[in-house]
């Protein structure tokens, strides 16, 4: 029998490309394979924006180069999804029909974004912002100087609407209680950064003003594209109506694995989930905190690399707890300007 | 394990050329595992023959193969908890979804004739009365077959209305009255003297149950799980009754209450605790009365709670969020002592209870407090008996315990439903009732009057094509959502059209088709395995037999020398045919295996 362990990463983002590199120093020896539903290597879908500042090729974006996985030995498998986990014989099964064995397991597969259900009907009508298609998608549906409708916010939406604004489009935000996750604003601190966000140039609406949104269709011809309208009977017109209401962890394949799951894989301060084999890291899990006594969420590009670089040390035996490096509090700037530390990823 | 056997050419193996009728254990336990909804369903309801009537478009037969297991199909079509589909061969791993089941036993119930004719199997009458408590689910089910058998049948209920729980219990979005109402009359017609307003009890004008047993042959309790279990807290509100606080209820009496006709007020901020259908339809009706923000909280996680993931998703369409790994421990109130928040541990996941459902622990010291104003407590329903004058022998958790004939410790009392399972699901009730009926009748007549066996007939050539497989699950059509409060009564969900209800109706793989070859003809020429579109057509050495002498394992070889047979594995057969029309010496034969009962 082998003795040479297998690693399994599922995702490659970051928290799962941090996780191989930690894993392939600390553990020469093994077999380290990442497993993502993507057809792109690792890029930073941080830097997505600068698709609307005209960088267009896909490659600008990738991380890595196109040899980093061979020469460290990562068997990287893209375009390829993880079906099915059964923790008891330490396999998982791809939607090919190929299984995969394993010997420990790191679930790195992240979050999309979270649609409300009541808007869910309408999301052939919306514009996502999930990866580098989506990206070029709604560059490609937004005119020099159109008009883009973000819903929500949330801190991805309000980094994309900076670059908008930048780059001359105009922005309406429609805003409610996600506008800015994950941050905890208290309500009598919102009036300020909603006004700090005009100041910026983002036309704000509070959808309670209006009722709450109705509904969103196309446009009649000559008009915009996209027509949002209230439950007071107002309307909104433009050319891009984009969901930003936070995130939701991307785990369909881990129910029935026998990891305990709430919203996000639960996992004890080393990171390792109710089943022994398997880790988590990134914004797929909730992470116990001994403090708060209560499963957290941890999100920010420098927390979910420190994840993936812990959890790959606690699978190679480091026995270490887990301790969040970013601070989360929203901020006004001197100049009266919104900012948050997660946009600090350049 | 039982023993091992080549497959023999015994009559229960042969494919069949006439219909023929077999008590053989291999069959009855072929179907027992081959059609794994059917075996699910708690009336065993033959799905796949009103499905595949739906494909023939003949709505009033499927509606009739529903009704010979359950009398209120377009009921369950509506509100059935769905056993079935999380066993549909359909859902397994590589097969793509569950077939809607439940949708399309509504749809034959919608789609049937206007003039559509019943069909009863009456037996002449007896000349036995037997009274009949409660007029819920368990109670019609019982009462409609025990008036088949030919019994004179009373039954007294409490409320003005039969039904139960689902007149009382399930709001109307969910389930519209008239439905109801048509079904239950249907199911009550044949000589079914029902008698509403009355109680049985011990109290003035009230009517006890050692009355009704000098008065009637056999009496039968089915009154179901009518109390709300108290919400354990802890600290000073160990021993309050938390109803003493303005803003809380319990949820069984919030719904019953308004189903009386009650006019019920929430506040702006809700909180529903519990994981079930009540506490479920809690939260929507509380949207509905003008809530802003309903907020069902659990003890455990999303995952483990028992209600389809369509109910979850239309819930949370309405505006309504579910927050897990939470156990309530205290209230919170202000300083006019009306209700300010709920107090709740963080819990962690524990292990499995024996029913299945999840344990949840709570976290010492992660207690935090959840703001809101209204505050329903829907955590479970127990059983009442202290109408019952006659006390009969109960479990650990306070239902009736039953002998084998389905009599509880008092001669001539049975019990069903709720009253003997605890706080269960319609259909639960449904095919208890039926089945104490049955164990009813056995007792009054001296013997059992019907059988199980399994009706074996012939099918010419496959009733699926391949292209069937990639038919995704169609989609269930509901309200707008500003209806929805509009209109608070309006079923939410609007029905399939026929055309969609057949594309549905194809996903089924008729899971009662015996696939079979015959081995004496077989070429072994393999090109049935070459087209097989899964791992289904197998070289075997053997095959197990079970205890009951049904059909097990298949041992599987892959040495020429050592196969005895080449034989389909139902198990992973999706019935798509392609064997069949592939054999060039036509050895494959299909036989409709179909659990029916039998007059002794």
């Amino acid at each position: 029998m082998s003795t040479v362990r297998h690693h399994v990463v599922i995702g490659s983002g970051v928290a799962g490309n941090q996780a191989a590199e930690t894993l392939r120093q600390q553990d020469p020896a093994s077999r380290v394979t990442m497993i993502t539903t993507s057809r792109l290597p690792f890029f930073n879908r941080y830097d997505l924006p600068r698709v609307f500042r005209g960088e267009r090729d896909w490659r600008n974006f990738i991380i890595y180069p196109a040899d980093y996985y061979r020469k460290n030995r990562i068997a990287l498998r893209r375009a390829t999804k993880v079906v099915a986990v059964d923790s008891a014989n330490r396999t998982l099964s791809l939607e090919h029909k190929e299984t995969i064995a394993y010997d420990t397991m790191l679930v790195a597969s992240g979050a999309g974004a979270y649609l409300p259900e009541e808007l869910s009907e309408f999301r052939p009508l919306m514009h996502g912002f999930g990866g580098f298609k989506d990206a070029i998608r709604v560059a490609d549906a937004l005119p020099e100087g159109g008009h883009a409708i973000l819903l929500g916010g949330d801190t991805i939406g309000l980094d994309l609407a900076r670059t908008l604004l930048d780059t001359g489009h105009r922005v309406t935000l429609v805003a409610g209680p996600h506008t800015f996750w994950p941050h905890e604003v208290a309500p009598e601190a919102r009036p300020g950064f909603i006004a700090a966000l005009e100041r910026m140039g983002i036309a704000v609406i509070e959808a309670a003003n209006r009722g709450g949104i109705a509904g969103i269709a196309q446009g009649a011809q000559g008009l915009s594209p996209r027509s949002l309208t209230f439950r007071d009977g107002s309307e909104l017109h433009g050319d891009v109506v984009m969901p930003f209401f936070g995130i939701t962890p991307s785990l369909d394949f881990m129910l029935g694995s026998g990891a305990d799951i709430e919203r996000g894989l639960l996992v004890n301060p080393e990171l390792r989930t109710t089943n022994e084999a398997i880790w988590a890291a990134g914004d797929v899990c909730q992470i116990w905190t001994a403090s708060a006594r209560r499963y957290t969420f941890y999100h920010g590009w420098k927390n979910v690399r420190a994840m993936g670089e812990l959890a790959a040390r606690n699978i190679v035996g480091a026995g270490e707890a887990w301790v969040p490096i970013q601070d989360e509090s929203l901020i006004l700037t001197p100049d009266g300007r919104v900012h948050s530390p997660f946009w600090e990823y350049q | 394990m039982g023993e091992t056997s080549i497959p023999s050419a015994r009559a229960a193996d042969e494919p069949t050329r006439e219909v023929f009728i077999s008590d053989d254990p291999r069959d009855l336990g072929w179907v027992r595992k081959n059609v794994p909804c059917q075996s699910a369903c708690p009336a065993g309801t033959n799905v796949p023959a009103y499905i595949r009537s739906i494909v023939e478009e003949q709505f009033g037969a499927s509606y009739e193969i529903n009704r010979e297991a359950n009398v209120l199909p377009g009921v369950l079509g509506r509100i059935c908890s769905r056993p079935c589909e999380s066993k549909c061969r359909h859902g397994w791993p590589g097969n793509g979804e569950p077939v809607a089941i439940c949708h399309l036993k509504r749809v034959a119930a919608d789609m049937k004739d206007a003039g559509h004719r019943i069909t009863e199997r009456l037996y002449a009458p007896t000349g036995k009365r037997i009274a009949i408590v409660g007029a819920g689910p368990a109670g019609v089910s019982a009462a409609h077959d025990l008036s088949l058998f030919g019994h004179d049948v009373v039954m007294l209920e409490r409320e003005q209305r039969p039904g139960g729980m689902l007149r009382y219990g399930i709001p109307e979005f969910r389930l519209p009255r008239n439905i109801l109402d048509t079904e239950l009359h249907n199911a009550l017609r044949l000589g079914v003297q029902l008698k509403t307003g009355v109680e049985v009890g011990n109290g003035s004008g009230q009517i006890p149950v050692t009355r009704l047993m000098a008065e009637y042959d056999a009496v039968l309790l089915a009154t179901g799980c009518m109390a709300a279990s108290p919400l354990p807290l802890s600290g000073e509100w160990k021993e309050r009754d938390p109803r003493d606080v303005p803003g809380i209820e319990y949820g069984l009496d919030f719904l019953v209450e308004m189903h009386r006709g009650i006019n019920k007020v929430v506040g702006r901020k809700v909180a529903v605790i519990g994981a079930g259908f009540t506490a479920l339809d809690c939260a929507r009706v509380a949207a509905r009365l003008g809530a802003q923000d309903v907020t069902i909280h659990i003890r455990t996680a999303e995952e483990y709670i028992p209600v389809p993931s369509e109910e979850l998703f239309e819930l949370k369409r309405e505006g309504i969020r579910i927050k897990g790994l939470r156990s309530p421990v205290g209230l919170v109130v202000d300083e006019q002592g009306k209700l300010a928040g709920v107090e709740f541990a963080q819990n962690r996941l524990g292990g499995f209870r024996e029913s299945g459902r999840r344990i949840a622990i709570p976290i010492e010291g992660s207690e935090f407090v959840e703001p809101c104003d209204t505050a329903i407590i829907a955590i479970g329903q127990q059983t009442v008996h202290d109408f019952n004058d006659l006390p009969v022998q109960l479990d650990r958790w306070k239902n009736a315990r039953l002998g084998e004939n389905g009599m509880t410790s008092q001669n001539g009392v049975f019990a069903a439903g709720d009253f003997v399972r605890g706080a269960s699901t319609v259909v639960q009730a449904v095919g208890h009732g039926r089945e104490i009926a049955r164990r009813m009748d056995a007792w009054l007549m001296g013997r059992e009057r019907r059988r199980q066996v399994v009706r074996i007939s012939p099918v010419a050539e496959p009733l699926r094509e391949r292209a069937f497989d990639f038919i995704p699950r169609q989609h269930m059509p509901t309200l707008p959502l500003e209806q929805r409060t509009r209109e608070a009564g309006k079923e939410v969900e609007t029905g399939m059209d026929d055309a969609a209800a057949r594309q549905e109706a194809k996903r089924c793989y008729l899971c009662n088709l015996r696939y079979q070859i015959d081995v004496d003809r077989c070429i072994y020429c393999r090109a049935c395995i070459e087209v097989a579109p899964r791992n289904c057509i197998k070289l075997v050495s053997g095959v197990e037999i079970g205890s009951d002498g049904a059909y097990g394992k298949l041992l599987e070889t892959k040495e020429w020398n050592r196969v005895g047979a080449i034989w389909i594995d139902n198990n992973e057969c999706i019935r798509c045919g392609a064997c069949y029309v592939v054999c060039p010496v036509k050895c494959i034969s299909i036989s409709r295996c179909e659990l029916s009962e039998e007059e002794m």
